[in-house]
C-alpha cells in the first residue's frame, strides 16, 4: 500500500504541467542524442548540468533521466539503418537490425525496436516501483566471482552459438579480448600493448571499434561487391513500414527476455546496458527454434537487445535511488546533480525526498509513452533514408562514422584507429570471420579479466572460490552446458557430413 | 579641475605606477580554455564546470571561460595538450594528484606537472575510513589488530594502486608491519557496493560518497584522512589522532597554466580564482561536497609540488608500482 500511495504521490508530482514539459524536453533531447553517434547521454547530461542548477530537483531529475532513457530509444535508429551504433548499448542491434534493413524491413526493425523499448522500458520501471529494495539487496550479493561467471555466461551464449566456423569465431573473440587489454592496467598501473603511444594509455574507445568494424567495414565490402546500381528495397505504403503480425509474434518471448535480463543485469553496479543487451541476445538465440536466422535479420535479434538496454534503465536506477550507488557514467552524473540540488541521494532518499523519488518513477511511465509517440511516427520518415542512391548513402555513412568516432573523444588519433578498424572489418568480412565475437570480446573482456583477478585476490589465489559460491557455480555450469550442447551438434554434423561425403 | 581632484588623480596614477612596470595587468583577449583530463561528467569535469558557471554568473571575467575535455590515458592527453600550448596565456588546466603520478609511473607520459605554471590549489578532498555498520571493528586500531591476527585475510576496496586510498594503506602497513589486501575496482559505485555487500572489509572513501550511507546506518566511520576533523564528523579521530603517525596524503584539485606563463598572468589567474573561491555559490558547492576549501597560492603550491612529488615517489615504490622517473 505504501507503494501505491507513493506512486500516486509521484504522479501528482510528475503530472504538474512544468514537470510534464521537462519530461518531454528530456525525452526529445535524449532521442536526438541517441540518434547522433558520438554524442552520448552521459556527455549531454554533463553539459546541461549547469543549466539545471536553478531548477526544482524533481523537474531537474525528470529531465536528466529523460535524456538518459530517451537516448537508448534513439540509439537503435542508425544501428538499423546504417549499421552505425548510435550508442554503445545499441551495438547488438546492428547484428540483426541492419540485416532486416537490407531485406527491405527497415521500417519493421525500427518499429520493433521502438515497441521493445517501450515494453521493456515500462517493465523496468514497474520493477523499479515494486521490487527495488529486494533487488538492490540481490545486486549487492554479487561479488567478483559472480561477475566473472556472468561474463563467462555471456561469452558462452553468444560466441559458441555464432557463425558457421567455431575456429573463426574464437579467433575473432581472441582479437577482441586482446584489443580491450590495450591501455593502462587498473591493478598495477602499468601500460599494456601501447607501442609507446601515450594516446593509447586510456585504451581504445569502444565506439571507435564498433563503428569501424561494423559501419566502415560494411561500406567497404558493399563497394567492392559493386552495389552501386542496387538500391536497398524500401517498400511503399505506410503499412509495409511497420512490423507485421508475424514479426511481432516472433518477438513475444524476446520482449519478456529483454525486459527481465535488462532489468536484472542493469541493477548490478558492474553491469551496464551493453553487457545486458549482449546477454539478452545470447539467451534469445539459445532458446530460439531457428538460431541460424540470427545475424541474418531475425526480428527477435532486434527486440531482445533493444528491450534489454531499455529495461536496463529501470535496473540501473535501483541502486542509484535506493542506495545512492551509481552503476555507470550517466547515473554517476545524475547522482552529482542530486547533490548539487541539495537532495541527499542514499538509502534515506526514498523517505526524505519522496517528491524526487516517486516523481521520477512516475515520470518514467509517462516518458516511455512520450517516447513511443515520438518515435513511431518517425519510423516511416527515417526508413526513407535508404532510398538514397548508394553514391550518396555511402559518403553519408562515412561522414556520420567520422563525426561519431571523433565526437566520442575529440582526438584525431581515433580517426586513424577508425580507418584501421574499418579495414579490419572489411578483411574479416572478406575472409568470412564473424565480427560479433570481436565486439563481444571487447565489451566483456575487460570486466571479465578484472572480475577474475579480483576474485583471486580475495581468495588469496584459490580458484575454487569461483565454484564455491552458489550463484557463480550455477552460472558457470550453465555456461559449460551451453558450450557443450553445440559441440555435440557440431560433431554430429561433422560426422554426418563425413558419412555423406564418403558414401 | 580643482586641486583636490588633481591630487586624487595624481595619487591614483602613482599607485598604478607603483604596480605598473613589474605587473602590467594581463587582460585576456579571447576565451580562456580550461582543460580537464576527464570526459564530460567525470569528477573533474563537474568540478570545472561548476567553477566556470560561477565565474560566468558573477561576471569575474571579461571573456568566456570554456571547459575543454582532453580525456585519455589518465591525465596524459590533457597534460600533453597543455604543454603543447606553451606560452599561451589563455590556456589553464584543472589538475589533481594523478597529474603528478602519471609521469612517474608511465613511460609514455612525458609531460610533468612541474613543467607547467602552478596557479592555485582550490580544494583538498578529505576522506573517511569506513567499515560496514555490522562489522565488529569499531576503531582503526581494532582493524589493524584484526589484520595482524589474520595476515592477508582482510580486504579493502579502492581504485588503482596509485590512488590515494592505496597510498594511505601503504603508509599504514609500513608503520604497523601488518598486511591486508587491496582490491581495485574501476568505479566508485563498485567499490562501495563491494563493501556494502560484505565482500571487502574496509574502504577509504570521499565523505560525499559515504556520508549518506553513514547517516542511514549502513556504514561506520572509524577514522578520517585529513589534517583536521571535518565539521560533519566531530567525534571521529583523524588517522594521526587515532594513534598512527603517518603523513597526511592530500587529494587535491587546483589550477595550473601552460608552461612559461608570465608572472603577471599568474597573478591575474590567482586573483580570479581567489575571488571565485569566495563567492557564495562556491562556498555552497564546497560545503555540499564536504571538501576542504583552503586556498593555496602559486608560490606555496610550487613548493608543495616539489615536496609532495618526492614523498609520493617513495610511497609508490613501496606500493609495488613501477616508478619510471
Amino acid at each position: 500500500m505504501e507503494i501505491a500511495s507513493g506512486l500516486l504521490h509521484g504522479f501528482a508530482v510528475a503530472l504538474q504541467p512544468g514537470n510534464i514539459i521537462w519530461c518531454f524536453v528530456g525525452c526529445l533531447l535524449g532521442t536526438i542524442v541517441g540518434i547522433l553517434p558520438g554524442l552520448g547521454p552521459a556527455a549531454t547530461i554533463a553539459l546541461l548540468l549547469p543549466l539545471t542548477f536553478k531548477m526544482d530537483p524533481a523537474g531537474g531529475i525528470i529531465m536528466l533521466a529523460g535524456i538518459y532513457y530517451g537516448a537508448k530509444y534513439g540509439g537503435s535508429t542508425t544501428s538499423i539503418l546504417l549499421n552505425i551504433p548510435g550508442e554503445s548499448s545499441s551495438v547488438v542491434t546492428c547484428l540483426d537490425g541492419y540485416q532486416m534493413a537490407r531485406k527491405g524491413r527497415a521500417g519493421a526493425a525500427l518499429g520493433i525496436a521502438a515497441i521493445a523499448s517501450f515494453v521493456a522500458g515500462t517493465v523496468g520501471v514497474i520493477g523499479l516501483t515494486l521490487v527495488a529494495p529486494p533487488v538492490a539487496a540481490f545486486a549487492l550479493s554479487f561479488s567478483s566471482p559472480e561477475y566473472f561467471a556472468l561474463m563467462c555466461l555471456g561469452l558462452a551464449l553468444v560466441v559458441l552459438l555464432s557463425g558457421t566456423s567455431l575456429l573463426k569465431g574464437l579467433l575473432s573473440l581472441l582479437l577482441g579480448l586482446w584489443l580491450t587489454s590495450i591501455g593502462t592496467d587498473l591493478f598495477t598501473a602499468q601500460s599494456r600493448f601501447i607501442f609507446g603511444q601515450a594516446t593509447l594509455l586510456g585504451g581504445i574507445d569502444f565506439m571507435v571499434v564498433a563503428i569501424g568494424v561494423f559501419a566502415i567495414g560494411e561500406v567497404l565490402s558493399s563497394v567492392e561487391a559493386g552495389e552501386e546500381a542496387k538500391v536497398l528495397p524500401v517498400p511503399r505504403g505506410f503499412r509495409n513500414l511497420l512490423p507485421n503480425a508475424q514479426e511481432l509474434k516472433a518477438c513475444r518471448f524476446a520482449f519478456l527476455n529483454g525486459s527481465i535480463t535488462g532489468f536484472l543485469v542493469g541493477c548490478l553496479p558492474g553491469g551496464g546496458a551493453t553487457i545486458s543487451s549482449f546477454i539478452a541476445y545470447g539467451i534469445e538465440k539459445a532458446v530460439s527454434k531457428h538460431p541460424e536466422q540470427f545475424g541474418k535479420g531475425a526480428p527477435e535479434g532486434v527486440a531482445a537487445p533493444e528491450g534489454a538496454n531499455n529495461a536496463d534503465t529501470g535496473g540501473a536506477l535501483v541502486p542509484l535511488l535506493t542506495l545512492g550507488i551509481p552503476s555507470g557514467g550517466s547515473t554517476a552524473i545524475m547522482l552529482s546533480a542530486l547533490v548539487l540540488w541539495g537532495v541527499k541521494p542514499g538509502p534515506l532518499m526514498m523517505q526524505e525526498s519522496p517528491d524526487v523519488f516517486w516523481g521520477l518513477v512516475a515520470s518514467m511511465y509517462i516518458g516511455n509513452v512520450v517516447l513511443l509517440i515520438l518515435n513511431l511516427p518517425l519510423v516511416p520518415l527515417f526508413a526513407q533514408i535508404l532510398r538514397l542512391p548508394v553514391y550518396v548513402l555511402f559518403p553519408v555513412i562515412f561522414g556520420i562514422s567520422i563525426v561519431g568516432a571523433y565526437g566520442a573523444s575529440g582526438r584525431m588519433f581515433d580517426l586513424g584507429l577508425l580507418v584501421g578498424f574499418g579495414l579490419l572489418g572489411y578483411a574479416m568480412s572478406k575472409l568470412k570471420y564473424p565480427s560479433a565475437p570481436l565486439i563481444l570480446g571487447f565489451v566483456l573482456g575487460d570486466a571479465m579479466e578484472r572480475a577474475l583477478r579480483q576474485s583471486l585476490m580475495m581468495s588469496q589465489g584459490d580458484l575454487l572460490t569461483l565454484v564455491e559460491r552458489p550463484i557463480s557455480a550455477i552460472m558457470l555450469s550453465l555456461a559449460l552446458v551451453i558450450l557443450l550442447i553445440p559441440l555435440f551438434g557440431w560433431f554430429n554434423r561433422l560426422r554426418l557430413r563425413a558419412i555423406t561425403e564418403n558414401g | 579641475m580643482n586641486r583636490r581632484e588633481l591630487l586624487v588623480g595624481t595619487a591614483s596614477m602613482l599607485v598604478a605606477g607603483a604596480a605598473g612596470p613589474a605587473f602590467a595587468q594581463f587582460k585576456p583577449s579571447r576565451p580562456i580554455e580550461f582543460v580537464v583530463h576527464g570526459g564530460p561528467g567525470s569528477g573533474n569535469d563537474v568540478f570545472a564546470r561548476t567553477l566556470t558557471t560561477i565565474i560566468d554568473q558573477e561576471k569575474l571575467l571579461p571573456v568566456r571561460m570554456q571547459v575543454v575535455n582532453k580525456p585519455g590515458g589518465g591525465s596524459t592527453s590533457a597534460a600533453a595538450y597543455v604543454v603543447s600550448k606553451k606560452n599561451d596565456p589563455h590556456v589553464i588546466a584543472c589538475f589533481t594528484n594523478i597529474w603528478l603520478i602519471d609521469p612517474m609511473v608511465q613511460e609514455a607520459a612525458t609531460n610533468k606537472l612541474m613543467d607547467m605554471s602552478p596557479i592555485a590549489r582550490l580544494v583538498v578532498e578529505p576522506a573517511l575510513v569506513v567499515v560496514r555498520a555490522d562489522s565488529p571493528i569499531k576503531t582503526l586500531k581494532e582493524f589493524i589488530d584484526a589484520a595482524k591476527a589474520k595476515p592477508g585475510a582482510l580486504k579493502m576496496s579502492g581504485g588503482s594502486i596509485t590512488s590515494r586510498e592505496n597510498t594511505v594503506r601503504q603508509l599504514l602497513m609500513q608503520l604497523t608491519g601488518v598486511r591486508w589486501v587491496f582490491i581495485s575496482f574501476p568505479s566508485g559505485g563498485e567499490r562501495i557496493a563491494a563493501l556494502l555487500g560484505g565482500h571487502v572489509d574496509l574502504m577509504i572513501v570521499d565523505p560525499s560518497e559515504a556520508g549518506e550511507q553513514v547517516r542511514a546506518g549502513k556504514l561506520r566511520v572509524i577514522a578520517q584522512v585529513n589534517e583536521r576533523r571535518l565539521p560533519a564528523f566531530p567525534d571521529i579521530p583523524t588517522i594521526k589522532e587515532a594513534g598512527f603517525d603517518i603523513p597526511n596524503v592530500p587529494q587535491m584539485r587546483g589550477v595550473v597554466g601552460a608552461p612559461g606563463m608570465a608572472a603577471e598572468t599568474i597573478v591575474f589567474y590567482e586573483d580570479l580564482f581567489l575571488k571565485a573561491s569566495k563567492t557564495a555559490g562556491w562556498q555552497k558547492f564546497v560545503n555540499d561536497s564536504q571538501l576542504d576549501g583552503e586556498f593555496v597560492k602559486a608560490a606555496e603550491l610550487k613548493a608543495f609540488f616539489t615536496k609532495f612529488e618526492g614523498e609520493l615517489r617513495e610511497i609508490l615504490k613501496a606500493a609495488g608500482a613501477k616508478v619510471v622517473r
